[in-house]
């Protein structure tokens, strides 16, 4: 019913989480990578999307 | 108006520590569900996210609706990739010691 996604960013640690959980599964991301930036940022978008979409039916792909 | 808060607030921390970001689906109830089975009087809408930002100390959020979600995501986007930069870079041949990636 709930889903939730949190981003957390440490500048001085030079790395960045994510953290996806619909109170059923939680998926963890953990980067210090710059070339994941990228990534996360459009997976995030794609989340934004997802929740502002009316469809309840949510056709997402990639995993990484 | 969101957009300038968060840019501020990554600005802010950029030497200091973290910055946290969440991501919630936003259904438009205010008030919590009345125990007694009253029954809502409006339709939860289901187009909406909240949206929050803290550096730990000061929090920001905004709801974020399916007309401003492409624009937000844009300069959302463009903010994110900017102030994520303290990453490590791992690239074989780098070429040039100061590397600007342009998009």
């Amino acid at each position: 019913f709930q889903v939730r996604v949190v981003l957390k960013y440490r500048h001085c640690d030079g790395n960045l989480c994510i953290k996806v959980t619909d109170d059923v599964a939680c998926l963890l991301y953990r980067t210090d990578q710059a070339q994941d930036v990228k990534k996360i940022e459009k997976f995030h978008s794609q989340l934004m999307r997802l929740m502002v979409a009316k469809e309840s039916r949510s056709a997402t792909m990639e995993t990484d | 108006q969101f957009l300038t808060e968060l840019t501020r607030l990554f600005q802010k921390c950029r030497t200091s520590g973290s910055v946290f970001i969440t991501l919630k689906k936003y259904d438009g109830r205010t008030k919590p569900v009345p125990r007694k089975g009253h029954a809502e009087s409006f339709e939860p809408a289901d187009n909406k996210c909240l949206l929050r930002a803290t550096d730990g100390k000061k929090k920001i959020s905004t709801v974020v609706s399916s007309k401003e979600v492409n624009k937000f995501q844009m300069a959302y986007s463009n903010l994110l990739r900017a102030n994520m930069d303290g990453l490590k870079k791992k690239d074989k041949k780098s070429k040039n010691k100061k590397s600007k990636a342009t998009q």
